[in-house]
Order: structure tokens, then C-alpha cells, then sequence
């Protein structure tokens, strides 16, 4: 047995990294075990191949149970830094109305909180991480604070596709992104290299690493890599949590107490290990868990041009941005909001890299077309809102991981206004391509991006399992951070409000500790 | 660009390689360890020469780029180290069994067709099999998705030849490291 901590903390990603900082701060005695590896900026090789690793690859989610797949190993993390360590940094937040979607539209759920509730730690975040931008060209922005940087330069893709947009009257403006276009509190500008998903070393990026982590470390928090959570401990009458069972490097099973556990371990797991807690679940009275299982639908369009479009160059998320929050303005009485990221970096291989644009090529016409593309190529990605679907769930898999524990079985479907929103969005891009004066313009499939739900806040244990904070409703010492917890999925990408959710969170459990905590 | 940062981030990433390189085994690029015909750790010699007759039918050169030694290597490790691409597109660790299901399918495929192994057929006949994998799953295919086969092994085959530092100087495109990856392993 290891000594009884304040928090326990599972899992080292963004959000992890928030709690830790505050509460050790707070001059809590901190403890945060991650399932994967130790990382640290040495590791992160500018490299689409090697940037692999950061990513899962232990058989533990079956995503088969449904039609559609959620992309896990592409979308989770693993290691200290978790998903945020590969992701783009584009931080717009989500709108005021994604807040109410059942109120105001009769659709979907809502949440217990509003954007006023959110919006102080939106601020809070983007002045500490820092985010580029330009308010004041971005009419669709719900009420806040500019941005602290000035936006991302533009490169030769960026410029040819915000010439679509024009020719189409649609506005753009600079990508609100957490990359820094200067030196920002002892973090140094972005050098453009576009190397964003393979882990940013120089922390130019929101890279957790550079961001919170140095502030929890320097604060005493601890950090345990290769400690995989599997239960969620409580005591005799199961109303409180006493701390964690895990496994170790060496393959023991640990018991580790804490006054206060927060699960910070992405949408799968953070499910998986609630479920592997008590029979049914832990926080499960409404046979809530798991449900909700919600994501981003994606579509990425393409366009070759007869020039140089230097799309190897820029940040990998792109450098503009347009979003139509207004969810009842789409065609066909389709609902729910989208957004386009604009000028996206382009590298030669990979999932999203040039080759995998036109998997119908192989031989030499592959080739050609790789000779041509890496370098006279843009592309743009809408991303769409999903609908909260009752069915949409993480159950219990069949096969058990090396850890004696249930994989996950995903069943999932593609809401259908997420899907048509999409096809929407497909067609808009590819128009937009054409007016940019493209020579071919093509599209992809749908792609799952941003992995959300299966532990939805709500009022009431009645119909959710934790509340705006993230404290479960049947257990007062039991935190659950992250998108998770997203009743709704926004169109908006979700590192910012994960960020922000967690601060506001830290609020609470720094003020109200004795309370929480006893 | 900060070429100072620049520079010491190359510094930090050419240390972390020496270290790696300076282990108890000599360590090589995959076209090294093709010219060097070094032993297989998990394919076996009949397995890899299909596995490489696709992927240069695919990309050609990506034999010569040594693909199959590559995939030959990343299946010896532990799959939450394998570089391989498969991790992505839903193949269940570990890999072996993926990709010597893929051999046979191929291998039989080959032969429900033409009568022969996959690796001795003529290239046209090797071209018009490959084709036939992908969008659709042709119906005399037994195995792995042939989609997937086909991406995975296209994708294998696009690492090694474009997505390294040579690969991208081929394509006349700058690399542009913060921490330049290991070219050996």
C-alpha cells in the first residue's frame, strides 16, 4: 500500500495536467498515475512515423459494436501529455448556444452550466497558455476577451483557399489557435515547420509538457508513468471513493488511496475504468454511463493547384477559419453548427498526410501524383456537430486486456444531421476549391475526430452522472474531467474547454476542499 | 526561423539517435538491412519476399527502401512501440498475424487466379491483382479486408520512401526537424 494522498489523479494528459498544477498549488499532496509512458520534449522526433508512439496501440477498445467507427488510437493519447501532446491547438470555444440545446431548440441536452459560467476560465487559460487570433474579424465568436497574440501567418495554401472563400462570399478570419506568433511566458514562438501532430519539443504549441506540467512539477506533484487504473475504490456503503486500484510496471496490482480521485483519462477510458469500478458501473444509478457517446464529424477537401502552395509549411491545423454557429440556418432543416479549418500542412505520409488524399493511386502514377501534391496541394477540414444519441455507448467488451480488465465495446453511429452537415460541408468545400482556382478539387471520407460523452454532466443522477463540475452525483470525492463529461458536442474542437472546464473545477475543489475531500 | 533553437534542438535530437545507436546490436536503416539480407525476427523468408513484391507493385522501390525489413522489425517490438501505421486503422495488436494473414491472402488469391504464389507472377499480372484490392473486396479474396491490406501496405511503402529526411529531400521539400528522428533502428 503507498502512502494516502490528497489526489489521485489518473491519467497525465491536459487535463490531468490542470488539476495537478492547481491542486498542488493549493499545497495539495498530489499523485498522478498515467498508463503509458514517461515523456518528455527529447522524445517528440519531428516525424510522422515516430509520432506513432504517442499514440495508443494495446488492444482494449473494440470500436465494431456499431456502424460507425470513433477513430480511437488516431484521437486518444498515451503517455505523459496524452492527446493534447498531438493535437493542433485549434482552441475556438464553444458557443453560447451549444449550452442549451434542449432548452432553446427542443434537441439534444443540456448543459447544467452556461458560456457566463465558462467564459472567465476561457479568459483565464488563453492569457496563461496563449492564443492567436483576431477577435474582431470573427463575427460568429461568443463574447470574450481578444486574443493575447496576434494571428498565425498565412502561407501560399492559405492564401489560395481564403481566395475560394472570398469568391464564394463566405468571411474568414485567422485560426484561433494555441500556437504562440511570439515568445509567451518563457515559451518560444512557432518556427512554422508544421511537425505540430508529431509533438511540438520547443512548446510553441499548447503542448501540456511546456504548459501545466512544469507548474505541477515545480509544485511537488507527482507523476507515475506505467500505472494503469483500473477501479475506482470506495468504501463499505459505496458513497465515497477511497482512492484507486492499478497496475504497475512490473505487472503488481497496487491499491493507492486519496481523499479526492479525479479521472482525467479521455472518453473511453475514463468510461471503461467506471465500469470495471462495480457491477453495472460506478455513478451509474440512471444507467447513464457509456451513453452519449458522441464525436466530431470531419471532411477534409483537397485542391491541386499549378503553382508551389508551400503546404508543407505553417501549423498543421491550419491558418484560417469560418464557422456558422447559427444550427438551424443549414439546408434541409439539417441541424447544428459547423466550421472550416483552412490550410492545413500537408506532409508526404500518414493518415492525413499527401499519399493518403488519393488512395486509389499506386505505381507510378502514385508516384507522380506525390511529386506533384507535396508540393501544389491545400486542403481544409469541416468539422461538424454531432447529436447526443441515447444508443451511442461504451459497454463492457467480451476480451479482457493484459490487465485483466474489460475492453471496451463501442457502439456508434454518426448522428444523422451530423452526417448530412458533413455532406453538406463536403460539397461547400469542394465549390470552394473550384473558386479558388484549383485544377482538381476532391474530398475524403468521414473521419471521427474528438471523442466525446459516456459520462455526461446533468442536474441529477436521474439522467446524468456528474454535474457541472465534474463531481459525480452519487459520489462527492469522485471528479471526472474532459470532454467525457460534454453533454453536447459543439462543433468547436475541444482542448480549450477541456482546459477551461478543469480550471473551474480546480476552483472549486481549492475553495471547497474540506467539504469535497471529508 | 531562430537558427539558434533550431540548431540546439537538432543537437538534442542527434542525442537522443547516438544513444540509441551505441546499443548492444548494430543497428541499420531498412535498405541497410535488405542489402545486408540480416536474419528475420518474425517474417519468414517466403513471407517477406511477398510482402515486398506488394509493396513495390504499390510503390516501386519500396523494396529497395527495404519494406519488408522494416515491417519485419516493428513486428519484433512491442506493439505500443511498432511504428507501423496499422495501429491506426484498427488492426488488433500485435501485428503478426495481420500481416502474415495478408501473405495468404495474397498467396491464395494469386492462385485461385493465375495458379501461381503471388511473388511469381509476372508485374502486370501483380499490377492487376493489386488493383482489384481496393475500393471494393473482390470476392475470390480470403483474409484480411483486402481495403486494408491494400492501405497498409501502401502506407508501409509511402513511409519508407517519402516520409524520411531522404524521402522528403527526393520530393525536393524541406524537412524542417526540431528533432531530426532516427534514420536507423
Amino acid at each position: 500500500m503507498n502512502s494516502k494522498v490528497d489526489a489521485v489523479i489518473v491519467g497525465a494528459g491536459a487535463v490531468a495536467m490542470v488539476y495537478a498544477a492547481r491542486l498542488a498549488e493549493a499545497g495539495k499532496k498530489v499523485l498522478v498515475l498515467e498508463s503509458g509512458p514517461a515523456r518528455t520534449a527529447e522524445d517528440l522526433y519531428s516525424s510522422q512515423m515516430w509520432a506513432r508512439r504517442l499514440k495508443w496501440a494495446t488492444p482494449h477498445v473494440d470500436e465494431f459494436g456499431g456502424p460507425d467507427r470513433i477513430h480511437f488510437n488516431m484521437n486518444a493519447g498515451r503517455g505523459f501529455g496524452g492527446a493534447a501532446i498531438h493535437h493542433y491547438g485549434v482552441w475556438p470555444r464553444f458557443d453560447e448556444d451549444d449550452f442549451r440545446l434542449q432548452t432553446k431548440f427542443g434537441r439534444g441536452l443540456d448543459w447544467p452550466i452556461s458560456y457566463q459560467d465558462v467564459r472567465p476560465y476561457y479568459e483565464r487559460v488563453q492569457q496563461f497558455v496563449g492564443v492567436s487570433g483576431d477577435a474582431a474579424r470573427e463575427p460568429w465568436r461568443p463574447p470574450g476577451d481578444d486574443y493575447p497574440l496576434p494571428p498565425v501567418p498565412k502561407f501560399k495554401h492559405a492564401e489560395l483557399l481564403e481566395r475560394g472563400f472570398s469568391n464564394k462570399g463566405i468571411p474568414v478570419a485567422p485560426m484561433p489557435i494555441a500556437v504562440l506568433t511570439k515568445d509567451y511566458n518563457g515559451r518560444p514562438a512557432c518556427i512554422w515547420d508544421g511537425w505540430c501532430d508529431a509533438g511540438c519539443p520547443i512548446g510553441a504549441i499548447a503542448n501540456p509538457l511546456m504548459t501545466y506540467y512544469p507548474r505541477a512539477v515545480k509544485a511537488g506533484a507527482r507523476f507515475q508513468a506505467d500505472s494503469h487504473v483500473t477501479r475506482v475504490l470506495t468504501d463499505k456503503s459505496g458513497s465515497r471513493a477511497t482512492g484507486v486500484e492499478y497496475v504497475d510496471a512490473q505487472g503488481q496490482r497496487n491499491r493507492q488511496e486519496a481523499n479526492v480521485v479525479l479521472l482525467a483519462a479521455f472518453t473511453v477510458e475514463n468510461t471503461r475504468i467506471l465500469l470495471n469500478s462495480k457491477d453495472k458501473g460506478l455513478a451509474n444509478r440512471s444507467d447513464t454511463l457509456g451513453r452519449y457517446l458522441m464525436v466530431h464529424p470531419a471532411v477534409t477537401v483537397f485542391g491541386l493547384y499549378d503553382e508551389d502552395t508551400q503546404c508543407h509549411f505553417g501549423a498543421t491545423g491550419g491558418h484560417l477559419y469560418t464557422a456558422r454557429p447559427d444550427k438551424t440556418a443549414n439546408p434541409d432543416d439539417v441541424f447544428g453548427a459547423r466550421h472550416w479549418e483552412i490550410g492545413l500542412v500537408l506532409k508526404p505520409n500518414d493518415l492525413l498526410g499527401v499519399a493518403m488524399t488519393r488512395p486509389d493511386l499506386h505505381g507510378q502514377a502514385l508516384h507522380q501524383f506525390m511529386r506533384i501534391g507535396s508540393k501544389r496541394m491545400a486542403a481544409m477540414a469541416a468539422i461538424c456537430e454531432d447529436q447526443p444519441l441515447y444508443d451511442n455507448r461504451i459497454l463492457p467488451g467480451e476480451q479482457k486486456d493484459q490487465f485483466g480488465m474489460p475492453q471496451a465495446k463501442v457502439i456508434y453511429q454518426v448522428s444523422p444531421d451530423g452526417r448530412a452537415l458533413a455532406e453538406q460541408a463536403r460539397q461547400e468545400g469542394l465549390e470552394v476549391i473550384k473558386a479558388s482556382g484549383a485544377l482538381q478539387a476532391w474530398s475524403g471520407p468521414v473521419a471521427a475526430q474528438h471523442i466525446m460523452g459516456g459520462t455526461i454532466m446533468g442536474k441529477s443522477a436521474e439522467d446524468s452522472v456528474c454535474d457541472g463540475y465534474g463531481i459525480t452525483h452519487e459520489i462527492g470525492n469522485l471528479v471526472i474531467g474532459g470532454q467525457s463529461t460534454f453533454p453536447s458536442g459543439s462543433h468547436a474542437n475541444t482542448t480549450f474547454t477541456i482546459h477551461a472546464l478543469a480550471e473551474r473545477t480546480s476552483d472549486l475543489l481549492v475553495d471547497d476542499w474540506g467539504e469535497i475531500s471529508s | 526561423m531562430n537558427s539558434d533553437r533550431r540548431d540546439f534542438l537538432k543537437h538534442a535530437g542527434m542525442g537522443v539517435a547516438v544513444a540509441t545507436i551505441l546499443g548492444p546490436d548494430l543497428l541499420l536503416t531498412p535498405a541497410e538491412a535488405k542489402t545486408r539480407s540480416v536474419p528475420l525476427k518474425v517474417l519468414s523468408e517466403s513471407e517477406l519476399a511477398t510482402l515486398e513484391s506488394a509493396a513495390d507493385i504499390l510503390l516501386p522501390g519500396a523494396s529497395a527502401a527495404g519494406v519488408g525489413y522494416f515491417i519485419d522489425e516493428q513486428l519484433s517490438r512491442d506493439p505500443n512501440d511498432s511504428l507501423l501505421i496499422a495501429r491506426y486503422l484498427q488492426v488488433p495488436p500485435p501485428y503478426d498475424g495481420f500481416y502474415k494473414g495478408c501473405v495468404q491472402a495474397l498467396n491464395g488469391f494469386a492462385r485461385t487466379r493465375h495458379a501461381k504464389i503471388f511473388a511469381q507472377l509476372p508485374v502486370n499480372l501483380r499490377q492487376d491483382l493489386i488493383a482489384s484490392l481496393f475500393p471494393e473486396q473482390p470476392a475470390d479474396w480470403a483474409g484480411p479486408p483486402s481495403q486494408l491490406a491494400y492501405l497498409c501496405l501502401r502506407s508501409d511503402a509511402v513511409d519508407l520512401v517519402y516520409g524520411t529526411m531522404e524521402g522528403f529531400a527526393d520530393l525536393e521539400i524541406p524537412y524542417l526537424a526540431h528533432i531530426e528522428p532516427p534514420s536507423k533502428w
